[in-house]
């Protein structure tokens, strides 16, 4: 049944105002049963995620935050890049380093896909996949760190920029998705982080805590006299 | 320097145990995630844009929510409209500069957006003085309006639907609102493609 009744009478100017009314038996308010499953399994499948992230890479994640630590202490910056939802997580990461939560040290760091300028001229020009290689080619130094984010562990761009990072010296640092993708055969890496699963959403909510927690970790390693355990809501 | 290792070690296993309170929270906001998706997916089903904005790294998630329904990362889902007000850097220094900083999202949304569009904005303290006028503007104007915030519930400007974070941390707000927007996504493609399906059926 497509129509509600007497749908027949009603004229266009009031069925556009009031579409459900006339829609018969799709019941507007319902919210389906399997929506609600759908949140709570995916809440359960995110804690066991980062438990199993935890386990596996917490001493990697120690390591390399203190890594990260010295090259900030030696005058390094901070180079984030990713495609995307990444490349907005990437910039996220920048945006934590370098404007923190109040009473954390401010860290140099910058987001390879935020001027639109260089990142449309060296795609229309040179080539996609040279989008981030070619700004650190540009501003990268030795005692840089370069992070990328993929949930693939595939796009090109990202492998070439920690190609271009690795030639130079600088830290490279790299959070992958499911296998770990072409980013797994790659071994110019200083750290590699797989965050095993096949949800790009998931993938990425687990990538997110990986990196506060370099973040949270290398504040710690930095000296910074902030207290680790800050004000949870309950 | 063993000794150290250790202690960092120790400390990334804290840093990844505070967030488990707060994804239990958001499991027990089923009810509510759903209800914000039915009234979204109602929106785009009638031509509604989503509009979205927040401040600082709250802006990336933003930027990330937009991208997610407009160009889906699950290839073979639909598109859905959707644009981030924090992506034009020269416009919002242009109305910070000239009206202050809470000025910032109203005056866009004022000029873009219409009243069946969705303005969703996200405060992770719920504080923010732009979201707050924001929101504001866009009730007045008709749009479906839903919050991120974190925190002090109280806090978050008065919306049509106010998820809000049960941490106090930022980092673990900033988290959890990814969660929320990832789940939103997934359970308005779920109302849309239901509701298509009782349509053909």
């Amino acid at each position: 049944m497509s129509d509600g009744p007497g749908a027949g009478e009603v004229p266009d100017t009031i069925r556009e105002l009031y579409p459900f009314l006339y829609e018969g038996s799709t019941e507007p308010d319902a919210v389906p049963a399997e929506v609600m499953h759908a949140v709570r399994d995916k809440a359960a499948e995110l804690i066991a995620l980062r438990r199993t992230v935890v386990a596996a890479c917490a001493g990697q994640i120690a390591a390399c935050a203190g890594a990260m630590a010295e090259r900030f202490a030696a005058g390094g910056r901070l180079f984030t890049f990713g495609n995307g939802g990444s490349s907005t997580d990437a910039q996220g990461l920048a945006t934590t380093f370098l404007h923190p939560p109040p009473g954390s040290s401010v860290l140099p760091a910058l987001s390879l896909t935020s001027d639109a300028a260089v990142v449309t001229a060296l795609s229309n020009d040179v080539g996609f996949e040279w989008v981030f290689a070619r700004q650190l080619a540009a501003v990268g130094r030795r005692a840089d760190i370069a992070v990328g984010l993929t949930t693939s562990g595939g796009s090109a761009n990202v492998l070439r920029a920690f190609e271009e990072a690795a030639r130079q010296g600088l830290l490279t640092v790299a959070l992958a998705g499911r296998d770990g993708g072409r980013l797994a055969g790659l071994d110019v890496l200083d750290h590699l982080f797989v965050v095993p699963s096949d949800s790009v959403h998931r993938i990425q909510e687990a990538q997110a805590t990986v990196c506060h927690t370099l973040w949270e970790v290398t504040q710690q390693a930095l000296g910074g006299a902030r207290d680790m355990v800050r004000g949870e809501a309950r | 320097m063993t000794e150290t290792s250790e202690a960092w070690e120790g400390a990334v296993h804290r840093v990844f145990a505070r967030r488990e309170p707060a994804v239990h929270g958001i499991a027990e906001q089923d009810w509510q995630l759903g209800e914000v998706c039915r009234d979204m997916a109602a929106r785009f089903r009638r031509g509604g844009r989503l509009i979205t904005f927040g401040n600082g790294a709250a802006a990336t998630d933003a930027s990330h929510l937009a991208v997610e329904f407009l160009h889906p990362a699950v290839v073979g889902k639909r598109a859905l409209p959707a644009m981030a007000l924090g992506n034009d850097a020269p416009t919002l220094s242009g109305i910070a500069t000239r009206d202050g900083i809470a000025a910032t999202f109203e005056h866009q949304l004022r000029a873009f957006a219409g009243e069946g569009d969705i303005a969703l904005g996200i405060s992770p303290d719920g504080r923010c003085r732009n979201v707050h006028r924001a929101v504001a503007a866009a009730r007045e104007l008709g749009l479906l309006t839903v919050v991120l915030s974190g925190g002090v519930r109280e806090a978050a400007p008065a919306a049509d639907h106010l998820l809000v974070a049960r941490s106090a941390d930022p980092l673990v707000v900033k988290e959890v609102h990814m969660t929320y927007y990832h789940l939103l996504w997934e359970l308005t493609q779920i109302i849309l493609e239901r509701h298509e399906s009782v349509r053909t059926a």
